[in-house]
């Protein structure tokens, strides 16, 4: 893509596909995925890591991309925004989403809803002002946030719900 | 009002589409990472653009050296404001400042550069980096000059003339309006307030930012540009007089828009010059803003400061406002200029005969004001409803009392104020009264300022308001200067699935135009929400229209989609009559049928209707084929929305700090056609309107005139951390104005907050005389107040 700039080969599975390939070593990792590998999903807003447009789940933990390069990914299990649902469908945290009407220009909403899977990997069914502090990583110029908590606390507290029923079968 | 209940997607005839909570059209896409926003978009062999700008206030350019950058491999062609004058025209203006001289300005800076951030040369290259890396191998060599950045100092006889060839100073435009005799009330009155507001410069801060995707096919004498923008058709029409072609070669497209708020509304600089360089090298070209190229180009919004009197009976009956207030643009008069409603909406919801306004523009070295959400009306309401409350005080009056005094009562309703424009009907005194009860205004009033256990103050702030939404007609905008129309279009088709293809110019910023046109559109044709396709943005298959701003989308497309859908119906059903062998008005159009109304076994289906229509074959006698409407359709009258707002604030007397604890929220548009996205326009625009009165304001440097804290790590937008507990409330004046009965919504909640947080910062530390009058308010300008408070030996 770029002249007279040095590559270097890895290897990285996004959404459940290996990819091995050479990247531009002064690529970022939010421009890989989304000029190299298509997935636009993901978007840039700062490349400072405060807007938090760009966050992707990286082993499972959500990760600012625009301050990542992308021959950090070598090894790494990346999952984006078009991995979050099989193709066409929406899962019951983006259906929570447009439920409680959580996005508007939703140029923002791939980073919350990144912020907010990995919510549930908690132990326990965090407080409103929890899921305020846990999202305040991302920014909306729209909704005044509102929306967005009331969408995550619906979603985790059905997820935690099942958990618990879960746990005492 | 409760909005919470949502109802089916799939809203059955029998239920009204308008006043549902229906899920948005645009959601799905979204929430699968689908939009298609500028930057997704991508072209064969596309090339990318980067600018070099000018890093100071203001600057001679000597000389530019751009050998080594053009040396650089995979650098394919560069501009300068050399080249620019011959191969493009000045950006031209949508909304000029009335009685102003339009400002020549060409996409490139030539010989001199009047802001910091100004583009000066333009690259394109194999990649943003090597056009980045050629950039900073461009040799400028520039003479920074004296500037004039601090707006209070820019007509001082010192001060450096920014356009000395047009100007003989720095201010481009004063215009008066008044009505009655404000000045001889005012010196006959028993009291008077006034005092000097300052309205900080905020960034509008869409998270994505401007771009392009300029797409040139020579032979064809074809450009396809895609550009982030709220006004398709307008950049059409700007791109056809900057690149001095016929409209016709150019379709411009905006799919899905990151963002708004006003500030994307006309052609910039740098989607000029993507097409000027695209053209030329006859290969795709794209840009891609970055964030800190956005803090220095893209239109900032607001800043202004405004001298305001209120005279008063000793009752409390104000007799006369005046108000002289003053705009700064910036160092060039962007699409839309700065803010002109200030002058609208000055004497705010109050029965005030005698007024008058004056709007000073003012320029300065400094990156060009445009529109940005409430457009003067947050500003001067800061103004006006603080004043009323120090009158309050100076009367011994409870500022809830002289709201009620001096509100128009509905009787009063409409009202012309002094600029000519026309309030319609209205209940201005419900949301007060049902703000000022939700706190508990006249308990706490007559309560002391003690601290609380935790050493804070609590203090609660009123702020009332009225908002323009929409034009009134084009008649209107032509005696402003405007080049373009009060209206709004739709055009519908019929496709062979039975749904309808509705196309518009309106694009889609999360304002949910997708969700409430097709909304109404199921209303007027009966055919189902899910079967209506929106088509948005695309000025290739839209009518010629307006676009998205000013609150105004819903006030005139109402209209156009009622009209365009009525037709398509009536002869829908007229074609079904003959295929059924009865009368049309016995039908009736619902989801996929057309039935008999009293008879629901005799139908045929809306897809047969359809495709009859389409084919021409089986369709009346004398019935062209086809099954498509157009319409234009002009509002008449600007409609307002209106309200109250109230906040709880807790001050701590010694440090200055506060903390908003409640905000409630009463307002008034109208019809709501959707109130869940009513809702959702109100509380991002309430965020917006915090951030500006409690953190956000772009600051400059006095001596270098530099941008100081242009990037995210130091702008502080709220955060979901930042946001007090908003609680909104809605009364439902349907406007007798405009179809339907809607009022605009999108702009409202930026008004009232500033006013409500000071009110009540001024109402908590009222035994220490303090007072507010700069925005943004934050604990360090309390603590100044307090400190001049007790100087002045107040407490």
């Amino acid at each position: 893509m770029t002249l007279s700039t040095n590559t270097i080969e890895i290897s990285v599975e996004i959404n459940g596909e290996t990819y091995v390939e050479s990247v531009p070593v002064r690529m970022h990792a939010a421009d890989y995925l989304r000029h190299v590998r298509g997935l636009t999903g993901t978007h840039v807003g700062c490349e400072q890591g405060i807007c938090g447009m760009c966050t992707v789940e990286i082993d499972s933990v959500p990760v600012k991309s625009c301050l990542m390069l992308a021959v950090q990914l070598d090894g790494a299990s990346v999952r984006t925004v078009e991995g979050m649902s099989p193709a066409g469908t929406l899962s019951d945290l983006q259906i929570a989403f447009s439920e409680k009407h959580a996005l508007q220009c939703g140029f923002c909403t791939p980073g919350f809803l990144m912020v907010a899977r990995a919510l549930e990997t908690r132990k326990t069914m965090p407080s409103r002002d929890e899921i305020a502090e846990e999202i305040s990583g991302v920014i909306c110029r729209c909704t005044g946030y509102d929306g967005i908590i009331n969408a995550i606390e619906t979603h985790l507290e059905q997820h935690f719900s099942h958990v618990e029923r879960a746990g005492k079968r | 009002m409760n909005f919470s209940a949502i109802k089916p997607a799939s809203g059955r005839a029998s239920i009204s589409m308008i006043g549902a909570s229906v899920r948005r059209k645009e959601d799905a896409r979204l929430l699968q990472g689908g939009g298609l926003f500028v930057d997704d978009a991508h072209a064969a062999n596309c090339a990318e653009m980067a600018v070099l700008r000018c890093p100071f206030p203001h600057a001679r350019i000597l000389g530019i050296d751009k050998a080594a950058a053009a040396a650089v491999p995979g650098v394919l062609h560069i501009l300068t404001g050399d080249d620019i004058e011959a191969i493009s025209e000045p950006l031209t203006v949508l909304r000029p400042v009335p009685g102003a001289p339009d400002l020549p300005y060409y996409a490139l800076a030539r010989g001199r550069a009047l802001h910091e951030g100004q583009a000066v040369v333009s690259i394109v290259a194999i990649s943003r980096a090597v056009a980045e890396d050629a950039c900073d191998l461009v040799q400028v060599d520039y003479e920074p000059l004296p500037h004039a950045t601090d707006m209070t100092r820019v007509l001082e006889p010192d001060a450096p003339v920014l356009h000395p060839e047009l100007l003989g100073s720095n201010l481009l435009a004063s215009r008066e309006d008044r009505a009655g005799d404000p000045e001889a009330r005012r010196d006959a009155a028993a009291h008077r307030v006034s005092d000097r507001f300052h309205i900080n410069r905020v960034a509008p801060l869409s998270m994505e930012m401007r771009g392009a995707l300029a797409e040139w096919r020579g032979a064809a004498q074809r450009l396809d540009l895609r550009v982030s923008t709220q006004t398709p058709h307008l950049v059409r029409k700007q791109l056809a007089e900057s690149l001095r072609l016929d409209e016709g070669a150019i379709r411009v497209v905006a799919t899905d828009v990151g963002g708004g708020y006003g500030m994307k509304l006309g052609l910039f600089p740098e989607e000029l010059l993507a097409a000027l360089h695209a053209m030329v090298l006859g290969r795709p070209v794209k840009w891609a803003e970055d964030r800190m190229e956005y803090f220095r180009a893209s239109t900032h919004g607001r800043e202004s400061f405004h001298d305001m009197t209120i005279a008063a009976e000793s009752d409390g009956q104000i007799v006369a406002i005046l108000n002289e207030y003053t705009n700064d643009i910036g160092a060039w008069n962007s699409p839309f200029g700065s803010s002109q409603l200030s002058s609208v909406t000055f004497t705010g919801p109050y029965k005030v005969a005698d007024a008058a306004v004056r709007r000073n523009v003012v320029l300065s070295n400094k990156t060009p004001i445009g529109a940005y959400r409430g457009y003067g009306q947050p500003e001067v309401n800061f103004a006006r409803e603080v004043l009323v409350d120090r009158l309050a005080r100076n009367l011994g009056l409870s500022p809830l009392e002289i709201r009620r005094r001096n509100m128009l009562r509905p009787e009063d309703l409409p009202w012309t104020v002094p600029s000519g424009a026309v309030y319609d009907n209205g209940n201005y005194l419900r949301p007060l009264e049902m703000a000022a009860e939700a706190v508990d205004f006249d308990a706490h009033w007559r309560s002391d300022r003690t601290p609380r256990a935790d050493g804070r103050i609590v203090g609660i702030g009123l702020s009332s308001f009225v908002e323009r939404t929409g034009y009134a007609s084009a008649r209107f905008l032509a005696s402003r200067g405007s080049r373009f129309g009060a209206h709004e279009s739709v055009t519908l088709r019929a496709n062979r699935s039975g749904g309808i293809d509705l196309y518009t110019g309106v694009s889609t910023f999360g304002q949910g135009s997708e969700t409430a046109f097709a909304q109404i559109c199921a209303e007027v044709t009966g055919i189902s929400y899910d079967r209506i396709h929106v088509h948005a943005g695309d000025t290739g298959n839209s009518p010629l229209n307006t676009g998205a701003f000013a609150s105004r989308t819903l006030i005139a497309a109402a209209g156009a989609l009622r009209a365009a859908g009525l037709a398509l119906r009536e002869k829908a059903q007229l074609i079904a009559a003959v295929a059924l062998d009865v009368s049309a008005d016995r039908l009736v159009m619902a989801e996929d049928m057309v039935r008999l109304r009293d008879d629901a076994s005799v139908g045929i289906s809306v897809a047969d209707v359809f495709n009859r229509a389409i084919t021409g074959q089986g369709i009346p006698e004398g019935v062209d084929p086809g099954l498509e409407a157009t319409v234009h359709f002009e509002p008449t009258d600007a409609s307002f929305s209106f309200g109250t707002a109230a906040a709880v604030v807790a001050v701590d007397p010694e440090t200055g700090e506060f903390a908003v604890e409640r905000f409630v929220f009463v307002h008034d548009c109208g019809v709501p056609v959707n109130p869940m996205l009513v809702e959702g326009q109100v509380r991002g625009a309430l965020a917006q309107g915090m951030g500006a009165a409690l953190a956000e304001e772009l600051r400059y440097d006095a001596e270098t005139g530099q941008l100081v804290n242009g990037s995210m790590m130091d702008y502080f937008a709220p955060l979901a951390t930042d946001m007090p507990p908003i609680e909104l409330m809605h009364t439902q004046t349907p406007s007798d104005v405009t179809t339907f009965g809607v009022r605009g919504v999108g702009e409202v909640g930026t008004i009232p907050p500033a006013a409500a947080v000071a009110n009540a910062i001024c109402d908590a530390l009222r035994d220490h005389g303090v007072t507010l009058s700069r925005l943004p308010l934050t604990p360090e300008s309390v603590w100044q107040a307090i400190r001049i408070a007790h100087s002045k030996g107040a407490a």
